[in-house]
């Protein structure tokens, strides 16, 4: 855990080192006229100060006896990626192959590749709920979602 | 008399076509998102924000305040059925919840879970109707230097309740503070940390926030640990309680109601808190504390009223105040600025049928629950039984047109992925997220109030001490945070929350 603490404070501490310093290009104003960089210059030096805090009090304190690990399950991690992966995956190819397309080959892929299930039961799940979600969003809401090269 | 009258105005704005259907809509898919897990109340009410833009405000906030409490009533059926808490506040009721399932009275269990709900939701409607006027007269009082105490105070007193380290839940905190700054500021015009980009000139954008952190977030962590499930196959039968689980149950259930109402008004997870409290009551007064854990109807019903009864009370702030306790009421805060009602002490008197209609419907909606629920369980039970590999696909695909159908904007979908990774770390690193949700929501309206705080007294921070109500909410604030820094003190508080812990296991 204190491992896990110390990447968070790094994290933090460059985080608010870097609102502080933004804040100078904007105006940060005086505590009797408090301008737009004011929040984000006090509020990033506040964060470097809880960061430096929590830095040093990993190295104050024991850590616990516990191990962790980042995945405890294994194999986890590539599911992680992979989902995270085609939801960057889809915003890329919403606009180019259309709503249906795309939600077509997103929920097969995810339906197949993160908890394999058969191709006959992926197929299924995928081309009834691409269909149910284009006649629900854009035929039934009208939710302006888009067409794509296939013309649907 | 007036009270009446504002009652009847309520009725005649839920009683109206679009309202019962909404209201009818919210409640069904919060038991939905209740009963599966892995997508709490946040999510789905995120999920379904955007598809309220084209309704009246009321018609909106009826629907989205019926998944709220519908969620905490379907929580119950996984967590009896499935011995898996649909909901965090549902947590204990898998204790006493699921051994009576395994003792064949699953049925009495789901209908005392679902006559208590809806007892506990009439109490605490008719103490919202009660206390929420006058506080919010009072709080017309308040100004700049009122308002930013009191939202630091609220803001203080869940990290306090936290779980976690108050260190890590108050960098969350300002973290998200920080995070509110990006975009146009309210007061001056200027742009602040866009980077020329037109989506973030308006901020990061809640939407896309509480999608990332509690819907994708939630997924990803649940795709890592393979969710398996023991679902209870035998029919269920007998829905109706009978006279001994009555006689076992009613003061349970009133004592619950009572509790959960006004933890429900403080900053918080308080249908969590409450429940365990609760439960932890229960088990000590009870003649035979030894049968908690073994299947007694009052580890169900005290629990289950405590947390619906939570759910009321969290709506005093938002309505007097216009101060989200959680994340939930936070995006509650957010639909109304969306639909162009500025938060606040005034929202009763400048918008009755808001109030009184929202009010209305939440009896209505529990009387709704009550009749929906009972005969609905098997559907419910088929619902459980959709596998999770098959499940989880689709709400991902939920999250990703909630936030596209926005502003058709790719910015706003890529958003929502980074706010997934924060909550997906965050949940690792043991962060917590309500914290950020709640600094997102309100920074604006807390940087305003301090700026404008500051203004008026020409710099001076004693503006703060020199006003009494704002001056009793800071030396609160500061008793906290320095109690939770003395080692005796901070000791005593991780103690209190083991042993309500403890007790319940």
């Amino acid at each position: 855990m204190k491992s896990y603490d110390r990447i968070a404070a790094i994290f933090f501490l460059a985080v608010g080192g870097f609102f502080s310093l933004y804040a100078r290009r904007v105006k940060i104003g005086t505590w009797n006229e408090p301008e737009a960089g004011f929040l984000p210059f006090w509020g990033g030096l506040l964060l470097v100060g809880m960061s430096v805090f929590l830095l040093l009090s990993t190295f104050k304190a024991p850590d616990s006896p516990v191990r962790m690990t980042f995945f405890p399950v294994a194999g986890a991690w590539k599911r992680v990626l992979v989902t995270f992966l085609s939801l960057a995956a889809y915003n890329l190819l919403l606009n180019r192959l259309g709503f249906t397309l795309t939600t077509f080959l997103f929920l097969g892929f995810l339906v197949r590749f993160i908890f394999p299930q058969g191709w006959r039961r992926t197929l299924l799940v995928a081309f009834i709920g691409s269909v149910i979600a284009r006649l629900l969003f854009i035929n039934f809401l009208e939710t302006q979602l888009p067409i794509g090269i296939l013309g649907f | 008399m007036d009270l009446l009258n504002h009652i009847a105005l309520g009725a005649q704005i839920v009683l109206q076509p679009m309202n019962l259907l909404f209201c009818f809509l919210g409640v069904l898919m919060g038991t939905l998102v209740g009963v599966l897990p892995g997508l709490g109340p946040t999510a789905a009410i995120a999920l379904l924000l955007p598809n309220t833009f084209q309704v009246p405000p009321v018609t909106a906030i009826i629907m989205l305040a019926g998944i709220y409490y519908g969620a905490m009533y379907g929580g119950s059926t996984t967590s009896i059925l499935v011995n898996i808490p649909g909901e965090a506040s549902s947590v204990i009721t898998c204790l006493d919840g699921h051994q009576m399932a395994l003792k064949g009275r699953a049925g009495p269990a789901l209908g005392m879970a679902a006559f208590g709900s809806f007892i506990a939701g009439t109490v605490a409607v008719i103490g919202l109707m009660l206390v929420a006027p006058p506080l919010a007269k009072f709080a017309l009082a308040f100004g700049p230097p009122e308002y930013f105490s009191l939202m630091l105070l609220g803001i203080i007193i869940l990290i306090y309740l936290a779980s976690g380290s108050i260190l890590k839940a108050l960098m969350m905190f300002v973290f998200g503070l920080l995070l509110s700054t990006i975009g146009m500021d309210n007061i001056s015009g200027t742009k602040r940390l866009t980077f020329g980009i037109l989506e973030l000139s308006d901020g990061v954008g809640l939407i896309p926030a509480i999608m990332g952190l509690f819907g994708v977030a939630e997924v990803i962590s649940n795709v890592e640990m393979e969710m398996k499930r023991d679902l209870v196959t035998t029919k269920v039968r007998n829905l109706l309680p009978n006279l001994r689980d009555w006689k076992d149950s009613f003061w349970p259930v009133i004592r619950g109601s009572v509790l959960g109402f006004f933890f429900g008004v403080l900053p918080g997870p308080a249908p969590v808190i409450s429940a365990f409290s609760s439960y932890a009551i229960e088990k000590r007064i009870s003649k035979h504390p030894e049968k908690f854990g073994t299947g007694v109807i009052e580890g169900v019903a005290g629990p289950e009223a405590a947390n619906n009864a939570a759910t009321g009370g969290a709506f005093i702030p938002l309505f007097t105040l216009g101060i989200p306790v959680n994340s939930v009421i936070a995006i509650l805060l957010g639909a109304f600025m969306i639909h162009g009602i500025q938060p606040g002490p005034m929202i009763i008197s400048k918008y009755p049928d808001l109030f009184w209609g929202t009010i209305i419907s939440m009896y209505l909606g529990n009387a709704m629950l009550l009749v929906l629920n009972l005969p609905l369980i098997g559907l419910w039970v088929q619902v459980l039984k959709v596998p999770y590999p098959v499940l989880f696909p689709f709400i991902l695909l939920f999250c990703l047109i909630g936030v596209y159908s926005l502003n058709f904007s790719q910015v706003e979908i890529g958003l929502m992925i980074v706010f997934g990774i924060i909550g997906y770390l965050g949940r690792k690193f043991q962060f917590e997220l309500a914290p950020l949700v709640l600094a997102i929501v309100i920074g604006p309206m807390m940087e305003s109030n301090l700026r404008l705080s500051l203004v008026i007294s020409q710099g001076n921070p004693m503006i703060f001490i020199e006003h009494p109500i704002s001056a009793v909410f800071i030396f609160v604030t500061f008793f906290l945070l320095v109690s939770s820094l003395i080692p005796g003190i901070g000791k005593r508080r991780r103690k209190l929350r083991e042993t309500v812990e403890t007790e319940c296991v």
